[in-house]
């Protein structure tokens, strides 16, 4: 047998407090599409950051067919052609595709010319609808992932490593990415792209590789494998079933949260939000799909209180909270859990007691005598790690040293409380493990039979029709339309999402 | 935590003895001994009880300043202008002194001259916390011109309605003694000031992590975005740290004014404010840590007054010593990050190995 393209063996990388890698060893063949399974943390990103050239090993060697290469920076790893993709886009948005591309390849004068003809060739073969001259500002998500590509193909990359490619796709735009992969892979090349969804490594993988709290645990073939034995590879034990028939009726609840025809139009007098009229009943969930980035922010903002509408009302119990603020809009119980839990919904450079008090640091429960009531705080913050299983040693734990699952349940814990009527969740379980997804989930059901109304935006399809009892689809700020579950197909969602109206979807289904 | 209070004191003292070691090098550029110029240094400030005393005396105003600088810094806005408000701070103690000295008994006098101190000066502080909020001006640009205002306001009212009543020099009448603030150590100029700077540590320290407002400034330094979304008004907390930033640099003018100098004299301390910043980064903005920052400070600048007194030694050589202990205590601070993290490294890979 040949030798393997590109071989990890025993690479070990400790971090201050966690172990990130420990042994790791697996080899990557020439047209080979690899698999990195895991739940998050589980190391996937460090080994591979680590074959990159970001990290530096503490222990191991990396060979690249039978000969032992030293990988110092991603300056060595694209000379050995390897060339890796970030979650988060390494693009400048105010230069062009081409601009992009040749971005660190180009000496003395450019040949702009030569350049963007090549760049144009590249994308034909691959079939990439893209204009060289287009800015990258002005282009969706998708065709930026495409230009990430094109540029580690310009750079004649012949290993791809993708981490977490399809996070940020449509349905469809994610398929026309696995199309790309097995196309890449059938001219000789690899590909590795890591993961923690089982569809589409049953899909694309020739091979699996799954790694668990920084070790591998199983390197297997797809073809004898199937998704029940590698999610039991990955989390290591059974998940619990979430039970649906738990459901109650909602049918002939009172509607809580009441949104009619909320316009918000940002300084450039685009709308954000175009005429947004939805209902939601007490002890409903309203799940909210859409690819990001078509206003969801926006809807969780208005009706949290962070953003004022430009037009329109809000009600909540039949009362006008349209012009209440944050604080009035706390103090009613509406809860809010952001998207980007760093940035907006706790201070990592805290403890986790004082990151409960964040929303409520004006309520007089947590006050003795003017002073913050410390020891009460830290007995209500110990009754929630216990009850959220928060993975942390004491309330007074910098937010910032926990996992990301765990930071989700301190926020989660925070804000089920101060949600006493509306809880608004802003992609809850995006980037945590599965044991964390199936706790949130069910902390959103019980919420929901205690007869809150939930507000589910979700870019993860399969979340929002496990746990939502009507569907909205957003589409560049406005709703496509309001569904029953029974109503959609994951295909019909799809088309909806990426902006076709429903007469369409109809016609096409 | 025992290896981290460990490692700080260790790390500390190494970063002073470093900035020594390095100022005396520079001493021999000067051509001097700097075996005998130390030596001279610590048996000068150790020979009686009032240069003993006149340590704590200096540091005084330094906690002040120095506290100005890190209430700001805890709610991430930079307050260079602690010279200003201290200007201001004089100013208002002198001419409160002056008029009240004669219509109610000193003790009455000198608690309703730190009150309008506190009150005058906060509120010239607080103005920058407004324009911030207000109109988004960049607070460290806004504070250090307003330096220059509060030192021209200064100079103009020492050359017209507060100078002396012989119209000589450019400074007040000095201070009847029922105004002086009452020394603590008898034959020291140390006065009660040094316990009111003690107690602003210690009352800032409580203020910051044992109140709701103090809770909220700091989370509006540590992420104003999460504030705003929480309810908290970061704008208004601007105007407030301001205020609160302001008043104590400003009472660093009340005990002086009324504790050291019982007058005011154009240009006096004209340092203690960029000091107080090298202080409060020296104690990584921690109001307790401050006590002990200035306390080193002081002891560095009387002995170096004296040092310059008694041999041909510059006594601005102190100025670099204090800068070369500055440097050293900051990177001490990264390599206690560093061992940290190698300790917790090793933890680790021992637990795997078995």
């Amino acid at each position: 047998m040949e030798a393997a393209f590109f071989e990890l063996k025993g690479i070990s990388k400790y971090f201050a407090k966690v172990i990130a890698n420990k042994d790791v060893s697996f080899a990557i063949r020439r047209g080979e599409v690899l698999a990195l399974l895991g739940e998050n943390g589980a190391g996937k990103s460090t080994v591979m950051k680590i074959l990159y050239g970001l990290y530096k090993a503490d222990e191991g060697q990396i060979f690249k067919d039978g000969q032992e290469v030293k990988i110092n920076s991603p300056k060595d790893a694209m000379k050995l052609g390897i060339s890796m993709i970030q979650q988060h886009f390494s693009l400048v948005p105010a230069h062009t595709v081409t601009e992009n591309i040749i971005l660190g390849n180009v000496h003395g004068v450019i040949d702009q010319k030569s350049a963007r003809e090549e760049i144009k060739n590249l994308a034909e073969r691959y079939g990439f609808e893209l204009n060289p001259d287009d800015y990258i500002r002005d282009l969706a998500v998708g065709v930026q992932q495409k230009v990430e590509i094109l540029k580690a193909l310009y750079q004649k990359a012949n290993l791809l490593i993708m981490d977490e490619p399809t996070a940020v796709l449509t349905p469809q735009e994610s398929d026309n990415l696995m199309h790309f992969i097995r196309d890449f892979a059938a001219q000789g090349n690899s590909v590795i792209f890591i993961t923690h969804k089982l569809k589409e490594v049953m899909h694309v993988a020739d091979r699996i590789i799954v790694m668990r709290s920084g070790v591998v645990v199983g390197d297997l073939k797809r073809s004898e494998t199937n998704e029940v034995e590698l999610s039991k590879l990955m989390i290591g034990k059974d998940l619990e079933v979430l039970n649906k028939n738990a459901k109650p009726k909602t049918a002939d609840q009172q509607p809580r949260l009441v949104l009619e025809n909320i316009t918000v139009e940002e300084k450039s007098g685009v709308p954000a939000l175009k005429n947004i009229s939805l209902t939601v009943k007490q002890g409903e969930v309203l799940g909210i799909a859409g690819v990001s980035g078509n206003g969801q922010q926006e809807l969780c903002e208005v009706i949290c209180g962070a953003l004022s509408p430009t037009s329109g009302k809000i009600y909540l119990d039949g009362e006008d909270i349209t012009t209440s603020n944050i604080n009035e809009r706390i103090a009613r119980g509406i809860g809010y859990v952001p998207a980007d839990r760093g940035r907006y919904g706790m201070i990592l450079q805290m403890s986790i007691a004082e990151n409960m008090l964040l929303k409520t640091s004006f309520d007089k429960k947590w006050q003795k005598s003017g002073f913050i009531d410390q020891q009460k705080l830290n007995q209500y913050t110990l009754d929630q790690i216990k009850e959220y299983s928060i993975k942390a040693p004491s309330p007074d734990s910098r937010a910032g040293g926990l996992s990301g699952g765990n930071q989700q349940k301190v926020i989660l814990a925070r804000e089920v409380d101060n949600g006493s009527k509306v809880i608004v969740l802003d992609q809850p379980t995006r980037g945590l493990d599965l044991g964390a997804i199936n706790h949130i989930h069910k902390v959103i059901l019980e919420e929901r039979a205690k007869g809150k109304s939930v507000v589910l935006v979700s870019t993860e399809l399969s979340e929002i029709f496990a746990l939502s009892d009507r569907i909205a689809v957003l589409y560049k700020g406005e709703i496509q339309g309001i569904f029953e579950p029974s109503e959609l197909t994951t295909e019909k969602i799809g088309l909806l999402m990426a902006g076709y109206r429903l007469e369409e979807v109809s016609k096409d289904a | 935590m025992l290896d981290k209070v460990r490692d700080l004191i260790i790390t500390n003292f190494l970063a002073i003895l470093l900035g020594i070691v390095a100022s005396g090098i520079m001493l021999l550029f000067l051509g001097e001994n700097p075996i005998s110029a130390y030596s001279i240094l610590i048996t000068s400030v150790a020979r009686d009880t009032y240069t003993f005393a006149d340590i704590f005396v200096k540091a005084t105003p330094l906690m002040f300043t120095a506290l100005a600088f890190a209430f700001t810094y805890k709610a991430n806005l930079y307050n260079i202008g602690a010279q200003g408000q201290f200007y201001i701070g004089a100013v208002i103690a002198v001419a409160s002194s002056l008029f009240l000295q004669n219509i109610m008994p000193g003790w009455l006098a000198l608690i309703i001259t730190l009150i309008l101190t506190l009150a005058g000066s906060g509120i010239w502080g607080a103005f920058i916390g407004f324009v911030k909020a207000k109109y988004n001006s960049n607070e460290f640009l806004i504070s250090m011109m307003s330096t220059y205002v509060a030192l021209n306001i200064m100079n103009y009212l020492l050359r017209t309605h507060l100078m002396e009543a012989k119209g000589e020099y450019p400074q007040t009448d000095a201070l009847n003694t029922s105004v002086w603030l009452p020394k603590i150590v008898p034959g020291t100029r140390l006065h009660i000031g040094f316990i009111l700077a003690i107690l602003a540590c210690i009352g800032t320290w409580v203020l910051l992590y044992k109140t709701p407002i103090g809770y909220r400034i700091r989370v509006v330094g540590y992420n104003a975005e999460a504030a705003n979304m929480s309810g908290i008004d970061a704008k208004k907390l601007y105007v407030l740290a301001f205020f609160i930033s302001g008043a104590l640099a400003g009472a660093a003018g009340f005990t002086e004014v009324n504790g050291v100098q019982h007058m005011l004299v154009q240009g006096f301390n004209s340092d203690i404010g960029s000091a107080g910043i090298g202080i409060a980064i020296l104690a990584n903005g921690n109001p307790i840590g401050i006590i002990f920052a200035s306390i080193l400070f002081g002891a560095l600048k009387v002995g170096g007054t004296i040092m310059g007194q008694m041999s041909a030694i510059p006594s601005s050589i102190i100025d670099l010593m204090e800068g070369f202990v500055m440097v050293f205590v900051i990177l001490a601070y990264f390599v206690r990050n560093w061992m940290d993290n190698n300790r917790e490294k090793r933890k680790l890979q021992k637990a795997v190995v078995q």
